[in-house]
């Protein structure tokens, strides 16, 4: 039985201004720390997770040393109890009267708000489909991801793909699976590495401790890597490059320490690095991790407005042909700035554009929740226009009135 | 809530002693009452439509010339816009002074030289581009790059000619500091790449046949806007390029001459072709130029201070006289204001609030409109006082910021968006508006309770109210304003919200307006908490409204802090220490004689209902 004095404090108005404090908090430290984190590693980090550590270094120049830091309800922690808070005192404080239906409303939008960012935290995806112009893909790329694919090319018709997740690439991992031609053995993964090249030439012998590719082009370029710190938030032109080393085996035998980099795949110039079985190639690289569509994206023309005399964006535009045999979709679409194209529960934006205009970068985002901001707004908006206008008026009326 | 002093049936409006002893003080005063008032407004009636005159202009009609048209930036302008900006951007100033071929922006009261407008400085760099690279315009803030012009450390402002002179090493250096990231730049290389900034725009302006001066054939041709060499190339264009060039080269010719007759009859000529090929544009230039001569920021500016003033010593003495006078000339200020708001809505064809500039003028304008709708319901100066002060500062701020260049800058791609500009931005920032009123109130009632004895029961009820009021408005502001954020987001990338530094500063705001309404609700607070809490409010939206701006600058080399940043530094301090004052024990209040420890407990407003669900338990302290 849990005493009275709890339900009260649990349903009580100072719990809900500590709560806001805590959350404000929160914020205020989610945001400091996407100079050193990234957007995607904070979001994980702070506001989807139940309890956070936040070091105090964060709020301080980055060249100081500052030690210490506090374990921190994250946002899924303070969100459910500022769901509890409100339930509660819904269910002990308010009785449901005409004047308080304002209150009502904004209560209810703000649960409709946190339901709606939980929705998209469990059940959102994002991934960016990148096309040149006059080509045609059928598969999103989630840039917060990487895999390692291994593909088997010899089918002229469709390419067979084994692609090894993210997850699984962690050093000293051994990877062995039916569909692939080798076994894989992670020696090192980086998540973020800058490749340079080596004076010296490699040691014929992988050294212990610093791994050296000496297959692919890594032994070609002589190129080894070294760890880099994760991208921050903050600058939105930083991409994390991660790098991880391989060594292939196929029954005991070795077939070489291999480096596969993002790097190389985005590079047109390398790409993905063949490896020859047993007289049979196959084409390995790390690439963002791909989620095949039903259907598929032809970029028709990419044209990119500048204001006059200057370098300013003024527009970007993607005129695409959407090809979707499944439901005899066959037709042209332009997706501009602010005018996403929705489809199959997925909307795609114009979000960036490849150099030298050549290519367009849509954002492909699949959100159930997509929908529940719009009512939670309308619903806040029109409560506290209630609330706050009866306030007013009344205060109206009495000044009118005395 | 049973507890209603008597005090509250009478409508709070002043009580003050002054008003009835100016009633009742004789003729004189009386007198003096009503001419007062009127006084100050004719005064300020004639300030800002005195600027409206067109000015006399013996010699050259510089203002003419400044009427033509010029696409910068991606903006149609006039040249006498082109020109300002320009001078601002390379000298931060927008005037020269100047006598015979010797130029400077240095003021010094002790030399004969004479203020020219910065259209004047143009004309001599077109036409006469040698002289006027021995003007020193050039400003230098870095110690060392002075050192590598071998000059006088004490000086501001460098000729190009000096410049030039040293162009390999600072070339070299230049090169240099390109070469590092933008973040981990040291001083000195951000210093090295402002100068090379400032040069190249000198030496664009300087190359007159490649500004974009000659206009298309015809008004719907936005983009058919060509540079003489490129009019020249092109033989379709011959017709359109003749006039232009022909102008400019009378002009040139007879400025370099010194004969004006030339000179006016040419541009005179050159105008009346533009009026009747491009009607709408030549409008939009003599507008864009008499808004300049005007300047209605800087003229609301002036009279912010006087608004200010009046309105407070309308509470020492003569209340009644002085605090109309405040609301009579805070209502032509705001007037003016307003006009100098819509002014910029026609020439930009654009909502208010486009940049970080614009935001601090709508800001301030919002905090004036608030201030004056308070000032009417209460009539007690509060209003006037907090109208004047934050549309002051707000303007204050916006000056500083438009130091950089042309204000009306073009949007991005992904603002280029009237609908989401004219909602989201407008209705967010006239939430920092309203937060920004209220932490203001709250300083009112923090410095009147503890260094005045004008802090009456009937002042701090008002005050409370108002407080309260804006503070709800404050809330149903920047709530609807973050969410519209996050529709847009969600439009134009799919993300309806991504926590990212933005995003997150107005979610802030929201929070903290939706704490202390909750904390007074729950009785947590009083009277004063309100006025404390509110305080803190400023803290908030600046941070919101700056900070997030400066994340990603400045943190990594610490050694260089930009003004803005020490400026903001400087107002959160300010607000903390007036935090501090405000928690100074009542007692020691001047306002609040008979306070004792546990403070007599202020009469709870009728209209917290929420607050009266609770049961009301004293806090002890």
């Amino acid at each position: 039985m849990i005493p009275e004095k709890v339900w009260r404090a649990l349903a009580s108005l100072k719990l809900t201004v500590w709560l806001l404090a805590l959350l404000m908090f929160l914020v205020f430290a989610g945001t400091w720390a996407q100079i050193d984190m990234g957007i995607w590693e904070t979001l994980r980090t702070y506001f989807r997770s139940f309890i956070v550590w936040i070091p105090f270094a964060i709020f301080f120049p980055r060249h100081w040393d500052v030690l210490g830091g506090l374990p921190f309800p994250g946002g899924y922690l303070l969100g459910t109890l500022l769901m509890i808070n409100l339930a509660l005192a819904h269910a002990t404080r308010f009785a449901f009267a005409r004047r308080k239906i304002g209150i009502f409303l904004i209560h209810f939008g703000l649960v409709l708000l946190i339901v709606g960012e939980a929705v998209t935290g469990y059940f959102a995806e994002e991934g960016r489909m990148s096309i040149d112009e006059g080509q045609t893909v059928h598969f999103a790329e989630d840039t917060r991801e990487v895999e390692l694919a291994v593909i088997d090319p010899s089918d002229p018709q469709q390419d067979r793909v084994v692609a090894i997740p993210h997850a699984k690439l962690r050093t000293g991992a051994h990877i062995r699976h039916p569909e692939l031609p080798f076994d894989v053995h992670v020696e090192h993964y980086l998540p973020n590495a800058e490749l340079f090249e080596s004076e010296e030439p490699l040691p014929p012998v992988p050294h212990p401790g610093i791994v050296t590719a000496n297959r692919g082009f890594a032994a070609e370029l002589n190129a080894r890597a070294r760890p880099r710190q994760v991208a921050s938030g903050v600058d939105q032109d930083e991409i994390d490059l991660p790098v991880v080393h391989v060594r292939l085996s196929h029954e005991g035998r070795d077939l070489g320490t291999w480096m596969a980099a993002l790097y190389f795949t985005l590079v047109p110039r390398f790409g993905m690095q063949p490896v020859v079985v047993d007289d049979k190639t196959y084409l390995l690289g790390l690439r963002y991790k791909r989620v095949y569509k039903p259907y598929s994206v032809h970029l028709v023309d990419f044209s990119h407005d500048r204001y006059l005399g200057t370098d300013t964006p003024r527009n970007f535009s993607s005129l695409v042909r959407l090809v979707d045999p499944s439901q005899n979709e066959d037709r042209e679409v332009l997706i501009y700035m602010n005018n996403p194209l929705r489809y199959r529960g997925e909307t795609f934006y114009q979000a960036s554009f490849k150099q030298g205009d050549g290519g367009t970068v849509l954002q492909v985002v699949r959100n159930p929740g997509w929908l529940l901001p719009y009512v939670a707004c309308t619903l806040g908006a029109l409560g506290m226009l209630i609330h706050f206008g009866m306030h007013l008026t009344r205060f109206v009326n009495r000044r009118r009135a005395a | 809530m049973t507890r209603e002093p008597d005090k509250n049936a009478t409508p709070p409006v002043t009580s003050n002693v002054d008003e009835t002893s100016a009633r009742g003080g004789g003729s004189r005063r009386g007198w003096l009452a009503a001419a007062l008032p009127a006084a100050m407004l004719a005064f300020a009636v004639v300030y800002l439509l005195a600027p409206f005159r067109a000015p006399r202009e013996e010699g050259f009609a510089l203002s003419l010339f400044g009427r033509l048209p010029i696409v910068d930036q991606g903006r149609t302008k006039p040249l006498d816009t082109y020109a300002r900006t320009t001078l601002l951007a390379i000298s931060t100033k927008q005037t020269l002074y100047l006598s015979g071929t010797d130029g400077t922006s240095e003021r010094d009261e002790r030399t004969d030289h004479g203020r020219i407008p910065a259209i004047h400085w143009l004309l001599d760099v077109m036409s006469k581009p040698d002289t006027a690279r021995g003007y020193r315009v050039v400003r230098i803030d870095h110690p060392d790059i002075k050192s590598i012009l071998g000059v006088d450390r004490q000086r501001k402002y460098f000729s190009v000619e000096e410049i030039v002179a040293k162009g390999d090493v600072l070339d070299a250096q230049f090169a240099r500091a390109r070469e590092v990231a933008a973040n981990d730049r040291t001083p000195f290389q951000r210093h090295v790449l402002k100068l090379g900034q400032r040069l190249r725009l000198y030496f664009a302006t300087e190359d007159v046949l490649n500004l974009l001066l000659v206009p298309p054939a015809d008004e719907n041709d936005r983009e058919g806007w060509m540079t003489f060499t490129a009019a020249r190339a092109d033989t379709g264009a011959h017709s359109r390029l003749l006039p232009a060039s022909d102008a400019y080269l009378a002009a040139m010719q007879s400025w370099r001459e010194n004969d004006p007759t030339v000179f006016n009859a040419a541009i005179a000529q050159y105008l009346e072709t533009l009026d009747t090929r491009l009607p709408s544009v030549s409008r939009r230039m003599s507008f864009e130029t008499l808004f300049h001569r005007v300047s209605p920021f800087m003229r609301s500016l002036a009279l912010y201070v006087l608004v200010f003033l009046l309105a407070a010593f309308s509470w020492l003495r003569m209340s009644s006289p002085l605090a109309r006078a405040a609301l009579w000339v805070l209502a032509v200020t705001l007037v003016m204001h307003t006009l100098g708001l819509v002014a910029r809505v026609y020439i930009q064809g654009r909502p208010p609030v486009t940049n970080l500039y614009s935001s601090a003028i709508f800001v301030g304008w919002g905090a004036a409109v608030l201030g004056l709708v308070l000032e009417r319901i209460h009539r007690n100066g509060i209003g006037s006082v907090t109208a004047a002060g934050t549309g002051f500062l707000t303007l204050l701020v916006a000056h500083n910021l438009s130091l950089d260049g042309d204000t009306m800058t073009m949007m991005q791609a992904v603002l280029d968006t009237n609908f989401w500009l004219a909602t989201h931005v407008v209705v967010i920032t006239l939430g920092y508006s309203a937060t920004f009123l209220a932490g203001f109130l709250g300083i009112l009632y923090v410095l009147r309770g503890l260094f005045t004895r004008t802090l009456t029961l009937d002042v701090q009820r008002s005050l409370t109210r108002m407080i309260y009021g804006i503070i709800c408005f404050a809330t149903l502001f920047s709530f609807v304003g973050t969410i519209l954020g996050g529709i847009w987001a969600d439009q134009s990338w799919g993300r309806f919200w991504g926590w990212d530094p933005k995003e997150n500063g107005a979610l802030l705001i929201v929070l903290w307006n939706a704490l202390v309404l909750h904390a007074r609700w729950g009785g947590m607070i009083r009277q004063r908490g309100l006025a404390v809490l509110a305080i803190a409010g400023n803290i908030v939206t600046t941070w919101s409204w700056f900070g997030t701006n400066m994340l990603g600058v400045g943190l990594h080399a610490y050694g260089f802090i930009d003004s803005a940043i020490f400026w903001m530094f400087v107002f959160v301090a300010s607000q903390l220490a007036l935090i501090g004052l405000g928690l100074i024990p009542l007692h020691l209040w001047r306002s609040m004689p008979g306070a004792k420890t546990p403070t007599p407990k202020a009469p709870r407003e009728r209209d917290d209902d929420v607050g009266s669900l609770t049961p009301a338990t004293p806090s002890p302290r």
